[in-house]
Formats: C-alpha cells, sequence, structure tokens
C-alpha cells in the first residue's frame, strides 16, 4: 500500500527488532503515563509489603523480561521504596524492595537495543527495569518523577549522577534525558505516530497509515487553481471533443439505412434510384440547407457526399480542438511543475542539515525531477482523462440504448470481463514491472559504484568479480523483463478477443434481430462501431486506481519535503546579533544523533573572545559534532550555547551564519569561475577585495598562472585544481566574509607539507582577532592555539594549553609523543 | 580584542604613476618599479583575462613572482601603458567573432566558419562545454587547438547567427 515505506531511513533506534514476535500493540498503547493499572495479583503482593498509608505514585510496566524474553515486569515506586517485579517461572515473581531513602543514584543503562534501569545504594546495585527502546519516553518520565521523589535532583545538581564517571558496565551511563520525556529526537520529529501508534517513517515525518491520499491530491490540486481560467475552458473543449467523437457511428448509421440501403436495393432490382431522406438528420440539413441545396451533384448521391463532408468536418474539429486543448494543458502542467519544483526547492534549501543526513542525494532529487513530473502529467491529465473516459463510456450507452435498447444491452456483456481482466492484469503487471524497476535500479547501483571506484577494482584485480556480479544483475532483469513480457504478450491477445467477443455477440444477436425486422443494418453497423471504441476508455479507468496510487505516493514524497520543518528554525523572537564578538560558552551539552549513541555527552569550556581553540582528539570524540553545534547545523538536545551570552538558539540563524567562517578539510568548489567561487561568501565583492583575500590565502600567485587567471571555470567540468589549490581557494572565500567565529575542519589535513605550510602561513593571517576554532589530527598544525580541548569519547578530557597539557602528561600528552615518533619515521 | 584584518586593506597595488615599462633590444620588458629596482623580462598577466582586461595586470619576474599588481592601466604614464597595451595585446589573441557563417556539425565535432574582427577564419570544436556563455550574452569558445574566440553579446549577432549559435547552447 504504501511502496516508499522500503527507501525510509536506515535502522533508527525505532525501527530495530524490539517488537519482533510480539502480537501487534493495540492502538493507543503508547501514551506516556506512569501510574499504569496495575494487576489484582501484583497488587496484593505490593499491599503486604507496604506500611500503612503507604501509596503507590509510580507504576509502570516492561516489555522485556531480565531473561530476555518479552513480557511484562513491573516496577512500583511508593514515596518509602521502590518494588521490582520480575517475572520467574510461569506466574511467580521475584520481589525485590529498594528504600528510597538508600537511593543514591539512579541510572538508567543505554544498550543495544535495550536499556536498563539501574538504582545504586550506597551498599550495592539493583536492575529494577528491562525494556526495550520503545518505552524509553515512558522511563525517562518515570525516572523524572522517582527523583523527585527521592529528592535525589537537589543532591545531585552540582555535578554528580550525570556526565561524570564515564561509561557503566556494558551500557553507556544515561546522557540523554528526554525533555519532559516524550519521545522527541534530535531532529524534533516523532519516532511514532500519537495517534495510532505505529512507527513514523523516517522519511516521512508523517504517519504514512494516518494520511489520506485522496487528502493529499486535493492538496496538490491547490497548485492548479491560479491556472482555472485555462483549465476550466480546456475541460469544456475535452468534454465537447468527446462527444464529437462519438458521432461518427451515428453519420455512418445514416448513410448506410437512408442511402446505401435504399439506393443499392433498387440499383440491384433495376428501379429507379429511390427518393433518399436525410432521416434524423433533417433538422441539421435543414438548417445547413443554403449549402447542400446549391449542391451540384442533389439527389441521393448529393446525401451521400453531404454525409462524407460532415464525417471529414467532424474529424477535422475533433483534431483541432484536440490540438488547442493539448497546447492548454501542456501549459498548465509546465506551470504547475515550475511552481512545485521552485517551492520545493527553496524549502529543501531552508531545510537542516539532519535532513540531508537522513536521505542520500539521488533519491531528493529524483523528488524534484521525477515526482514532480509525475504530478504534472496527474494533474493535467490524468483526472481529465478520467472524467473524459467516464463521459465518452456514457455517451456512447446512452447513444446505444437510444437507438436499441435490447441490442445494448447484449453488446455490454463482455465490458464486466473486460473490466475483470484489465485489472487483474494490470496488478499483476504492476507488481512485475515493480520488481523489474528495483532491478535496473540495483544495476546503475552498481555503475554508480564502481566506475568510479575503477581504481580500486583494478588494483585488487577484482574484474572478473565485478563482471560476474554484472552480469547476475543482468540476468535478473532479463528474467524480470522476460516474465513482463510473458504477460504483456498474453494480455493483449485476450483483451482482443474479448471485444472480438462482444461484437460476435453483436453479429449474432443483431443478425437475428435484423430477420425478426428488428434492426437495421445501419444500426448494427454502428454497434460495432461502437464496440471497437469501448476498449480504450474502460482500460484507462480500469488503470484510475494505480494512478491515484501513484499521483499520491508522489505527491506524499514531494510533500514531504514541504511538510519538514526545519529542526534549526529561528525563533520568532530571535535577536540578530549584528556584531558577534566571539565569547562561546558551553553549558553542560549534551547531543546525540540518533538518540542511541550520545555525540556529546555533557560538554562544558568557555573561549574569550579572539581566542584560538584547538580541539584535539580520536575521530569520534566529538570534535565535528561541536562544530556543527557552534554552526548551528545542530541544536543541542540539552544544555546551552551561549554566544555573547546569548543562547545559540535565540539567535537569528542568518545573523550567526554570516559571521560563522567555515575551512573543510575538502572544500566544496561550485561549477564556477574560481572569482565566483571566493566572492561567494559575500554577494557583490569587488574585484579588488577577491584578489585582495586570494592573496591573503596565497592563492593569488597560483591563479594567476592559470591561462584564464581568475577567469577560469572550476568545478565539474571545469580546470583541474588539486586538493591543496582547492584548500586555498576556500580559505580565501573564508577570508574574504571576515567572519568572527572561523572553524577550521582538518583544513590542511590531505595537502603535502610545502602546500600545508603555505596554508598554514595563510590560516595564521586568517585567525588574527576572531574566535578560532581548529580541528587537527596532525598536532603541529595548532602550535598556534591559544588553548587544546582534548575531546575523549563526548567529553572533555583535559583543557589547557599545549605546555601545562604536556606537563599533565595525560592523553594528550601521549598523542603527541605518538606523534613525534611517527613524524620521525616519516621524516625522510 | 583586536580588530579582525580588513581584506581590502592589506592588498596594496603598485604606485601606476611610478611605475614604469619600456622594451631593451631583445624585445623584453623592462620595469622599473617605485622603489627603483628594474627587473628585466617581465611578464604581464591579466588577473581576469574574460571579464577584466585593463585592470589588475599582474607583473611576474622572470621566475614567475610577482612583482606587483598594476591595478588600471590608464594610470600608467602614456609610454609605459603604451608598451603595456602592446604587450597585452600580443600576449592575449582573442579575436570577436561578429558573424557566423555557417556551422557543420557531425559526431560531436563542429567546425565554425566565422567572420572575426580580425578576419575570417574556420575552426572547429569539440564538446559543448567549451562555449561558455555568461549572463551577459558573452560568449567564449576555445577551439580544438586551444585558440579563443569571443562573442561580445549573441544577442547582438544578425538573426542567421544567432539562430545558429543557439543549436550549439
Amino acid at each position: 500500500m504504501h511502496g516508499p515505506m522500503s527507501s525510509s531511513g536506515r535502522g533508527r533506534s525505532h525501527r530495530m527488532g524490539s517488537f519482533n514476535g510480539k502480537p501487534r500493540r493495540k492502538k493507543g498503547n503508547n501514551e506516556l503515563t506512569t501510574k499504569e493499572e496495575v494487576p489484582e495479583l501484583l497488587q496484593k503482593q505490593a499491599q503486604g509489603l507496604l506500611e500503612k498509608g503507604e501509596e503507590i505514585k509510580i507504576a509502570v510496566s516492561t516489555d522485556l523480561r531480565f531473561d530476555s524474553t518479552y513480557g511484562k515486569d513491573w516496577l512500583l515506586v511508593t514515596d518509602k521504596r521502590l518494588i521490582a517485579f520480575n517475572q520467574s517461572g510461569v506466574l511467580g515473581h521475584d520481589i525485590r524492595e529498594v528504600s528510597l531513602t538508600s537511593v543514591e543514584d539512579i541510572e538508567i543503562l543505554e544498550m543495544y537495543g535495550n536499556n536498563i534501569l539501574k538504582v545504586t545504594t550506597s551498599e550495592n546495585a539493583f536492575e529494577l527495569a528491562r525494556y526495550s527502546k520503545r518505552l524509553t519516553p515512558k522511563f525517562n518520565l518515570a525516572v523524572s518523577e522517582l527523583e523527585k521523589l527521592s529528592a535525589l535532583k537537589d543532591a545531585d545538581s552540582g555535578d554528580g549522577g550525570r556526565g561524570r564517571g564515564g561509561p557503566g558496565a556494558g551500557g553507556r551511563r544515561r546522557g540523554r534525558r528526554g525533555n519532559g520525556g516524550n519521545g522527541t529526537q534530535p531532529g524534533g520529529d516523532k519516532s511514532r505516530c500519537e495517534k495510532c501508534g505505529e512507527p513514523i517513517p523516517s522519511w516521512s515525518g508523517v504517519c504514512v497509515n494516518c494520511v489520506k491520499k485522496s487528502k493529499l491530491i486535493f492538496r496538490l490540486f491547490k497548485y492548479a487553481v491560479p491556472f482555472l481560467h485555462v483549465i476550466i475552458p480546456a475541460f469544456l473543449l475535452m468534454l465537447l471533443i468527446r462527444f464529437v467523437a462519438v458521432l461518427p457511428p451515428i453519420l455512418s448509421k445514416e448513410l448506410i439505412d437512408n442511402i446505401l440501403m435504399p439506393v443499392g436495393t433498387a440499383v440491384s432490382t433495376n428501379q429507379a434510384l429511390p427518393e433518399t431522406s436525410w432521416g434524423q438528420l433533417q433538422g441539421i440539413a435543414d438548417t445547413l440547407g443554403g449549402w447542400f441545396g446549391s449542391m451540384p451533384l442533389g439527389g441521393s448521391f448529393g446525401h451521400l457526399i453531404a454525409i462524407i463532408f460532415m464525417m471529414v468536418g467532424l474529424r477535422v474539429f475533433t483534431m483541432g480542438t484536440s490540438s488547442i486543448r493539448g497546447y492548454m494543458m501542456a501549459w498548465v502542467g509546465q506551470n504547475v511543475t515550475r511552481r512545485l519544483q521552485n517551492e520545493t526547492y527553496e524549502h529543501l534549501n531552508a531545510l537542516s542539515i539532519d535532513f540531508f543526513h537522513e536521505r542520500d542525494t539521488g533519491n531528493l532529487m529524483s523528488r524534484i525531477t521525477h515526482d514532480v513530473s509525475r504530478l504534472r502529467d496527474f494533474v493535467a491529465n490524468g483526472l481529465q482523462d478520467i472524467v473524459g473516459d467516464t463521459f465518452t463510456i456514457l455517451f456512447m450507452c446512452t447513444f446505444m440504448f437510444s437507438y436499441h435498447w435490447k441490442l445494448a444491452l447484449w453488446t455490454l456483456i463482455p465490458i464486466p470481463c473486460l473490466i475483470i481482466f484489465t485489472i487483474f492484469f494490470g496488478k499483476k503487471m504492476s507488481k512485475v514491472y515493480h520488481v523489474l524497476w528495483k532491478r535496473y535500479a540495483n544495476i546503475s547501483t552498481i555503475l554508480a559504484s564502481t566506475i568510479p571506484g575503477v581504481r580500486v577494482v583494478k588494483a585488487f584485480a577484482r574484474e572478473q568479480y565485478e563482471i560476474s556480479r554484472f552480469s547476475d544483475l543482468t540476468h535478473q532483469v532479463f528474467t524480470g523483463e522476460m516474465n513482463a513480457a510473458k504477460l504483456g504478450t498474453l494480455y493483449r491477445p485476450m483483451m482482443e478477443f474479448i471485444t472480438y467477443s462482444g461484437s460476435i455477440i453483436i453479429w449474432l444477436v443483431g443478425g437475428w434481430q435484423i430477420f425478426q425486422g428488428d434492426l437495421t443494418l445501419g444500426i448494427l453497423f454502428m454497434f460495432q462501431s461502437y464496440m471497437m471504441q469501448f476498449f480504450r476508455p474502460v482500460y484507462t479507468l480500469c488503470q484510475m486506481n494505480e494512478r491515484f496510487i501513484r499521483a499520491g505516493t508522489s505527491a506524499e514524497r514531494v510533500f514531504e519535503i514541504l511538510d519538514t520543518p526545519p529542526s534549526v528554525a529561528d525563533k520568532r523572537d530571535a535577536v540578530a546579533l549584528a556584531n558577534i564578538r566571539g565569547a562561546i560558552e558551553f553549558k553542560d551539552v549534551y547531543f546525540s544523533y540518533d538518540s542511541e549513541k550520545d555525540a556529546l555527552n555533557g560538554v562544558s569550556f568557555q573561549v574569550q573572545p579572539g581566542e584560538m581553540i584547538g580541539l584535539v582528539g580520536h575521530s569520534g570524540a566529538g570534535k565535528s559534532t561541536l562544530i556543527n553545534l557552534i554552526t548551528r547545523f545542530y541544536d543541542p538536545n540539552e544544555g546551552t550555547i551561549e554566544i555573547d551570552g546569548h543562547n545559540s538558539k535565540e539567535i537569528r540563524l542568518k545573523a550567526l551564519r554570516q559571521q560563522v567562517g567555515v575551512v573543510l578539510q575538502d572544500p566544496f568548489l561550485f561549477a564556477g569561475t574560481i572569482a565566483e567561487n571566493i566572492g561567494y561568501s559575500k554577494p557583490g565583492a569587488s574585484r579588488h577585495e577577491i584578489i585582495a583575500s586570494a592573496k591573503a590565502a596565497n592563492a593569488h600567485d597560483f591563479i594567476i598562472k592559470f591561462p584564464d587567471g581568475y577567469d577560469t571555470m572550476v568545478g565539474e567540468r571545469g580546470a583541474r585544481v588539486s586538493g591543496g589549490e582547492r584548500q586555498r581557494i576556500s580559505i580565501a572565500r573564508a577570508i574574504l566574509k571576515n567572519p568572527r567565529i572561523l572553524i577550521l575542519d582538518e583544513a590542511t589535513s590531505s595537502v603535502d607539507t610545502e602546500t600545508e605550510s603555505k596554508i598554514q602561513e595563510a590560516l595564521e593571517r586568517l585567525v588574527q582577532g576572531r574566535t578560532v576554532f581548529a580541528i587537527a589530527h596532525r598536532l603541529s598544525t595548532l602550535k598556534y592555539a591559544d588553548r587544546l580541548i582534548v575531546l575523549k569519547e563526548g567529553e572533555v578530557d583535559e583543557m589547557g594549553t599545549h605546555e601545562e597539557l604536556i606537563a599533565k602528561d595525560g592523553t594528550y600528552a601521549s598523542l603527541c609523543q605518538k606523534q613525534t615518533e611517527l613524524s620521525k619515521i616519516r621524516a625522510w | 580584542m583586536n580588530e579582525a584584518i580588513k581584506v581590502a586593506d592589506e592588498l596594496e597595488f603598485l604606485d601606476a604613476s611610478k611605475v614604469s615599462i619600456g622594451r631593451n633590444a631583445f624585445e623584453e620588458l623592462v620595469v622599473q618599479l617605485p622603489d627603483g629596482t628594474i627587473h628585466t623580462k617581465v611578464e604581464p598577466v591579466r588577473s581576469f583575462p574574460v571579464s577584466e582586461t585593463t585592470r589588475y595586470i599582474s607583473l611576474l619576474d622572470n621566475e614567475g613572482n610577482e612583482l606587483g599588481i598594476v591595478e588600471d592601466v590608464k594610470k600608467l604614464t602614456p609610454n609605459s601603458r603604451d608598451v603595456l597595451t602592446e604587450e597585452l595585446q600580443k600576449r592575449y589573441f582573442m579575436p570577436k567573432i561578429t558573424k557566423i557563417n555557417s556551422l557543420d556539425g557531425q559526431f560531436g565535432v563542429t567546425t565554425w566558419n566565422v567572420e572575426t574582427s580580425q578576419g575570417d577564419v574556420e575552426f572547429g570544436i569539440r564538446t559543448r562545454y567549451d562555449i561558455v556563455t555568461l549572463e551577459s550574452g558573452r560568449v567564449l569558445i576555445k577551439d580544438a587547438d586551444g585558440n579563443r574566440y569571443e562573442i561580445e553579446n549573441y544577442n547582438k549577432l544578425d538573426p542567421k547567427s544567432i539562430a545558429l549559435l543557439q543549436t550549439q547552447m
């Protein structure tokens, strides 16, 4: 039903197998309450433990037991104690009791696929409840209530329970405590639907079950509304065309019955030509009497010619109006496309980084190109076709029934077969084509990965392997195509046979009726023509459902982009900080990309304006995350970042980013000239400024050596620019921007030593008077840093100047030592 | 807190009135800089060969090091200016196409028969990416051998030339 589910994001926690084998959840099951109905049996057992007047304040059930089977255990909390019921055996329970006053620490161990709530007293520790990630919000809430009950929070708020102490055995200490306990993800989207409790596909952000396709399509037509002044006339034209298109068989009927038959009989019996009449076309003939009256031939032959002219006239009219209508609808369609594409692209630019991290570029590109054009097709043609075909069938039936209702009934007999077959085959075909489409996609995937990676393939002599992989895929496509061919070659003859059987029925019944004198040859002929025309509109109408579904899916994919709110957005009262001084303070910042693993775990530090900070640590220690938070590509889950004393969330994004400059490890150059690429950071920069910043970035010398100088085209299909040169262009870009906060993310890691020293020189100029964060693996790069922050597993491990840290002989000192040893080896 | 650098202030152009550019017996450029030093075999290089032909001329010594940048040729003394302009005209040859007579394309290679400001010429183009259209209507063309041509504003060509050109863009 919802095909694109398959393209959903990679394993968010809620999509992991926590619920395998569990019966389908009841709707509304995920309501957040920490006071659940406790089973009577347990309640009785609990009562036995309680003192008089003691009341159960919190009762939460788990969905996992300690023996790793799914099932409900219970945790009850009164104002005096914690009671955990853990089922053992079939009915019995292990009951554990911890007095609230003895509790020293409550923590949630976040582990792989499940969490454990652990309580520590001064003497020992209890793991009281084990639950799957799905219950995280509930238990987060329970724990914060528990903390209130035990007054633990006050005693702890100094610096206790949280960040310090490192990871507990087997699991991470609680990093993220849901704000008030609703299951918010870092991006701000919910992992489960509030209405039906089903997981929300991460690509969509809206619950697929609760979204109505018809609603989506209705919404789609909003895009057509501005063009109604063209759509309505086009629609009326279409009705006219459809009506005119069913007229020719009537003309042929008149031709046969009123002219050919009497004339034929007369000629064969050697009688004088009969006086033919206009039959039922007399009215039209009268109005056009002037024309036909002056016809040179007159008599029966004149009638023949006149009717033939009318046939030609109708055809020409249909052709002419169809092309005019086609042009009108093409105009509407292209306008809708343009609006949708522009709107989608505009919104795409407003979205935050996390949106792009969760989706691949190809997917997004196809939404803006492929899906949008499918929607255009639906808006411009789809619906009108459906209405038009319905009318064609109605017109035909009306004529058939009005001329001869008995024969009409007989004629319609094969139509249900036609419908059933079309629907049946249509379903089969779409399945086959869906499989086929995936297989073609696999071929593109393999080409897209091996052609750019050809050096690796060749270097490891894996050509044969790749060839056989490819050949397997082409074989799959082959079998898929043959399946489609099997159905396709069967389908057409079947349809033709059904249509043919219809005309056989007409011959049979109609012939019999002629014997009865109940039917004329002309009407028989007219019915035959209609039978032939029946097939196409019926076929289109049978495809209607599929068309709706396809358009609905495309609409979903496009509207998803439009509906996703930027996870990092300006608050309404955000301040536009015009001149940032560059003081930055992290206050107990927690951040996690996926709510599974914490990237930052309670980071606090202060940076003075103009200070240069070196960020050191192993990969994955959180350096880049820290920078992503400063630039507000993401917002912290907990804690605050203050820039010049303002919470970063309260600063206007545009104002902030205008004053933050970034030089990345692998800088990106747009297709355009070097001058344009440097000037990208400052719209309207003068050539003077561009040359000056290129000079400051040590880029000028190599730029003017290109024959086209600053006018050299770079980027895809442009001139070859080496990594170091790209790097210096991007530094020039940052210099031109003159940012207050500068971020150097491995700015010199992929270049040779000589280039590095040139870049270093450029950077030295760039860092003056700004707050700088520099990430570097090569510690020598950080020699100008005022202070170093050493990160380890998302926490600040050490902080201080180079000398201080060396003297401390900790992580940094050992890192330094290792690098010195390495550089000795490399020093040749 | 010290103020961050103002980028444009970092760049100093040569004081054009104090630069003299001449030519020696070997047809080499001889430049005397404001500080009095004399350099021979100087190469003038346009920073923006496409977009700015008379400004931001970089002077390189015979080792390729930049001596300085002349902000605007017009600011030089008349003698120097003439020498520099002449030298630049020699170094940068980019005829202006005034009319396209015919375009013959086969297998991706197009043979252009055109009239230019410097006379009629025929050349071949290997890929359409060698034809760059700028927003102003200016078209830059690089032929198969690396020669450059330009069309100042293709909207101002005659209709036939425009029609021919549009098949290539």
